[in-house]
């Protein structure tokens, strides 16, 4: 056992503490020299133990100028004693599409040292809700604002006959609107979102304010600010927007909005807030509603989201987060644009909402942004409500399910839940009423 | 493992493969020579037993269900690029049946990185899992899951998981329901009881994972019939009758004797 106290005591020497990158050596070489036993490298991987590859067999190249090989280039092929042809990269001389090979990311004009982490449509967020809210640096409300509510509940505000006509609009996007048997998700979602929008449309006639507004496809969004010590951006398409002439009215008042100052984020150790964002250094720092300037429906109103995909389909709680980050990119972008981008406590609150559906559960959302002074914890904080995982209905089958030869469910639509529908009409309504 | 580091070696290959369509590209491992981790399965391409140049190199293997294959960190203490830390935690998000072991895998989540590790009997979705590099001089009372060097644990500790080498990542003690004892301390080293009661020594600064591998029935689980040994991508052996030999039976063998991972260097060559 001399052998293994000696060599404890050689571990206590500080040179083996020496980061081994530092040194020129290569790895394994120097693995071979001197034993890493007793000592551990940290943010060393396996490849310090595994077998290493072949050594190089490196016969140094001297180049004497004036003193050039005999090579076989001029005899075009290989002979036995002459030196093998060097020839300059070989170019096509024109653009081809198929071979392009980009620049390295370190040579991009738009390369920054500092990264940034990036949201867009397909991000899946592990923590869901509250990661959005630690991004976002707000407060959630369980619940829509009392303001929505009593629009919601207010009987002079319905269609007539409305519970029938959402149940047609629902038949029409799941039963009538193919010929195929069954419409698949990615086509009876849009399909319903918009019939929807359309009964909600036909209540100008009654309030001839909504007539301030107009529905935005394929809008791309850019914002970013500071979390943190972090960058952080939402960039990209998603959804539905309507859009409004007139921003939405502030939905907490001065002093619920100072009271917010007092909460205390929740975190989620020992996930970090960062995870599942897209890390690049290559971006830029843009801030963009989407629309040019002059554009006469300025005011983000109310994004929809469809969760119709197929390859990519985000979990309800994923979804919501999702809504939450673009609402409130829409309100930073909106803020930007208007307060100038220095972070600052807001004047006038800027509010937004959300709804997303994958076709049968509804999820809404009201964000109101209060501040975009993000980077520290403390200070006031935006404010979000969120009612979560309301059923438009409950079944609608094409076929009826059957088991043990007893209809479990019939065809068509059953259970109608009335009270999901009123909350779309009253965040529809809101602002105009 | 070879995606840990950036060998250029490889993506070299994989270019001229690539682009040379011409050359026979038989039993390619293209599939496997990737440099950057990833938590997503990858498609596998199934081998039917044959190597690189066609030939039949394990007989037996061959159809079965498609599988994809999930790089399992074997590496514990596998810091995320940027830190220095000497112990971290992990939350379970996951715990899934692994086509490609007997163990199950649980997917962890620690900091802004997700991975695959092997997965011990009574871990659970939301368990904060902890691994730690510190070797005290008090053992620790260590929780199931949780990765220690073993000169950290009390001696007896069930362990699994285990490093041959530091930081190489863990060889020994993977599969299903199995658990080594840790038996001894001597000297810097750790002596450690196989499943196969075999010892070895190996050093105290090998990492491993406290508790017994998930998946402690698989060796109770029924096959049933011959064309689940199919589905399983194994093929019938020989119906050639052959005579009973030495191979047949009972053999009573004397255990070997306990082997050595503890490379020290001799004072000669130190010196």
């Amino acid at each position: 056992m001399s052998k293994v106290i000696m060599h404890r005591l050689k571990a206590t020497n500080p040179l083996c503490a020496l980061n081994p990158f530092n040194e020129g050596s290569r790895i394994h070489t120097r693995l071979s020299r001197q034993n890493v036993a007793g000592q551990r490298f940290f943010s060393i991987s396996g490849c310090l133990c595994s077998r290493a590859p072949p050594p190089r067999k490196s016969t140094p190249t001297v180049d004497i100028p004036g003193l050039e090989r005999v090579t076989y280039a001029d005899r075009m092929h290989y002979v036995p004693g002459l030196a093998k042809p060097k020839f300059p990269p070989w170019h096509r001389g024109w653009h081809d599409p198929h071979h392009f090979t980009g620049p390295k990311y370190e040579e991009m004009p738009l390369y920054k040292e500092k990264p940034c982490y990036m949201i867009n449509q397909r991000t899946n967020m592990l923590e869901g809700v509250k990661q959005a809210l630690w991004l976002t640096k707000s407060k959630m409300i369980k619940g829509l604002p009392s303001q929505v509510l009593s629009l919601a509940e207010d009987t002079a505000n319905q269609i007539e006959n409305q519970d029938e006509r959402v149940q047609q609009a629902i038949k029409h996007a799941r039963f009538w609107d193919t010929t195929e048997g069954r419409p698949a998700r990615e086509r009876f979602c849009p399909v319903l979102v918009q019939d929807l929008l359309h009964l909600c449309r036909t209540l100008q006639v009654r309030h001839p304010s909504l007539g301030k507004r107009i529905l935005a496809e394929n809008y791309s969004l850019a914002a970013y600010w500071n979390r943190g010590a972090d960058l952080f951006q939402v960039r990209g398409r998603n959804g539905l927007l309507l859009n409004s002439q007139s921003p939405l009215p502030p939905v907490a008042g001065k002093e619920e909005v100072a009271s917010t100052s007092d909460l205390v984020l929740e975190t989620f150790y020992p996930i970090s807030p960062t995870i599942d964002l897209q890390l690049s250094h290559v971006f830029q720092e843009k801030s963009q509603t989407g629309f040019q300037d002059g554009y006469p429906y300025p005011h983000a109103h109310t994004l929809f989201f469809m969760e119709s995909g197929v390859k990519h389909r985000l979990q309800p709680e994923q979804l919501r987060a999702k809504m939450i980050m673009f609402a409130f990119g829409n309100a930073l972008a909106r803020a930007q644009a208007s307060y100038g981008t220095q972070p600052q406590v807001l004047e006038q609150p800027i509010v937004v909402q959300g709804v997303a559906t994958n076709g049968r559960t509804f999820q809404f959302a009201v964000f109101q942004l209060n501040t975009t002074d993000l980077g520290p914890d403390t200070g006031v904080k935006n404010m979000l409500w969120l009612d979560d995982d309301q059923d438009l209905y409950e079944y609608a089958k094409v076929r009826p399910i059957i088991k043990k030869k007893v209809v479990r469910v019939p065809a068509g639509l059953a259970g109608y839940q009335p009270d999901t529908f009123k909350k779309f009409l009253a965040l529809y309504l809101h602002g105009a009423v | 493992m070879l995606w840990e580091g950036a060998w250029s070696r490889v993506e070299k290959q994989r270019t001229r493969l690539s682009s040379d369509l011409g050359s026979v590209r038989q039993n390619s491992t293209l599939w496997k020579q990737r440099t950057k981790y990833t938590t997503r399965p990858i498609g596998m391409k199934k081998t039917g037993g044959r190597d690189h140049t066609g030939k039949l190199r394990t007989a037996g293997i061959g159809g079965g269900h498609k599988q994809r294959y999930r790089i399992v960190d074997f590496q514990r203490l596998n810091l995320e690029p940027g830190k220095e830390v000497q112990s971290f935690e992990e939350k379970v998000i996951e715990v899934r049946y692994d086509p490609c072991r007997s163990a199950d895998i649980a997917l962890v989540a620690g900091g802004s990185r997700k991975r695959w590790i092997i997965a011990t009997e009574n871990m659970q979705v939301n368990d904060i899992i902890k691994t730690s590099a510190t070797i005290g001089r008090i053992a620790v009372a260590a929780n199931e899951g949780d990765a220690h060097p073993l000169g950290a644990l009390p001696v007896g500790t069930l362990v699994n998981n285990l490093e041959l080498y530091p930081g190489k990542g863990a060889q020994y003690i993977r599969s299903a329901g199995t658990c080594g004892v840790l038996l001894r301390k001597v000297n810097g080293t750790a002596i450690v009881q196989l499943p196969s009661k075999q010892q070895i020594q190996v050093l105290e600064t090998c990492m491993v994972t406290v508790g017994r591998v998930s998946n402690i029935n698989h060796n109770k689980r029924i096959i049933g019939k011959a064309g689940r040994n199919r589905w399983l991508g194994k093929r019938p052996s020989s119906g050639l009758w052959q005579r009973k030999g030495g191979w047949a039976g009972r053999k009573i063998r004397p255990l070997p004797p306990m082997k050595s991972y503890v490379n020290l260097p001799s004072v000669r060559s130190e010196s």
